[in-house]
């Protein structure tokens, strides 16, 4: 599935993920490839993400919000910084 | 022409070289600042079209009743307007466009009898406000060539507050439109209420995490502070857009003028060898 982790300011990942661990509102939420469409609120802690190639990435996430629609996963954090 | 008459001219002419100099060197800087603040405004595309969509999906019909931010006021009573200006000048008209912008705006408003309150950022916008006497609700000069989303934020969050407290009916921003870098006529949006663009795609395909009214109360200030960090990022393109042209234009004028100055002090040091030697034959011819 893809995967884009954009703030305000930058695009800060963009590429294809095998799953991802994404910390929402009310806990964590694991996302696989063919997730039902679905939008929530972000909280704040580390969004954790398997790509397609290579190892494991970790990004902080300050809330905001995520979406999943036809195996495109968008996230829209206020802020993101290295985790 | 006598020899003083030369040296005026000369030092006309090392004085324009030495404006031309500062002049290009501004338009050097302005270039390099114009393509970092336009990266910016590419940069902040991306989240901006899709906080708008997810905005445009979630948005239904019923939710104005219960998002302050939504709220469609029968009457206009009062109305901010936020104007965004630049800390420094030396671009144009670029300045004074968006003034005369702010002016229509609120004289329109107090045509129709709205109470008006006047907010600006930048320099430029408070000096020309105060210097009319206006009353100023509120004044911002901190922001600098790379605006950030926390500058919208606290631009907007008073102005988000007043009129979720119904102080406010509607907020209009002025900013310039960066249509290109010759080309930043000014623009007034009405930020609040917030009213999504139609083509709304509904979203009852989506499992919503919250409720979708409580998530859209969320959504709501992070697009309004979009809105206006989008604005201010557009507006600082705009500006050096602006201020390349002026400088450039000013550069070519110093140097039109250089040559005009040029050529009358030629004519000038020409004309002052002529007399010499006319003295100097005259002087030989007296002596036979």
């Amino acid at each position: 599935m893809q995967l884009r982790v954009v703030t305000p300011e930058e695009v800060v990942f963009e590429g294809s993920a095998r799953s991802l661990v994404a910390p929402a509102w009310d806990g964590w939420v694991g996302v696989l490839p063919g997730h039902a469409p679905f939008l929530t609120l972000m909280g704040e802690g580390p969004l954790t993400v398997e790509p397609e190639s290579g190892s494991s990435r970790e990004f902080r996430i300050g809330g905001g919000v995520m979406k999943v629609e036809a195996n495109v996963v968008t996230v829209l954090a206020d802020q993101v910084s290295p985790g | 022409m006598a020899g003083a008459g030369a040296r005026e001219v000369m030092r006309r002419i090392k004085s324009v070289r030495n404006t031309r100099k500062i002049t290009r060197t501004m338009e050097l800087v302005a270039t390099s600042k114009l393509k970092r603040a336009m990266d910016r405004m590419q940069a902040a595309r991306p989240y901006g079209d899709a906080l708008g969509d997810l905005l445009r999906s979630l948005h239904a019909p019923g939710l104005a009743q219960e998002q302050p931010l939504l709220r469609q006021p029968r009457a206009t009573k009062r109305a901010a307007v936020l104007l965004l200006t630049a800390n420094r000048g030396f671009c144009g008209v670029f300045n004074a466009n968006l003034i005369r912008e702010a002016r229509a705006r609120l004289e329109t408003l107090q045509a129709e009898g709205v109470d008006t309150e006047l907010h600006i950022a930048g320099r430029k916008g408070l000096a020309f406000f105060r210097f009319r006497g206006s009353a100023i609700a509120s004044a911002t000069t901190g922001i600098g060539d790379a605006p950030t989303p926390e500058d919208a934020e606290q631009l907007v969050a008073p102005l988000r507050r007043g009129f979720e407290a119904r102080d406010l009916d509607a907020v209009y921003m002025i900013s310039s439109e960066f249509r290109s870098a010759m080309s930043t006529p000014p623009r007034t949006a009405r930020i609040l209420p917030v009213e999504p663009a139609p083509g709304a795609r509904p979203v009852d395909a989506f499992i919503v995490s919250p409720r979708p009214g409580r998530l859209i109360g969320q959504i709501l200030p992070r697009y309004l502070r979009m809105t206006v960090y989008g604005a201010l990022v557009e507006n600082a393109a705009g500006e050096q857009g602006a201020r390349r042209a002026a400088m450039k234009s000013a550069t070519d004028n110093a140097g039109e003028i250089l040559e005009t100055l040029t050529r009358t002090y030629n004519r000038a040091r020409q004309g002052q060898i002529t007399q010499e030697i006319a003295e100097i034959v005259g002087g030989a011819a007296a002596l036979e």
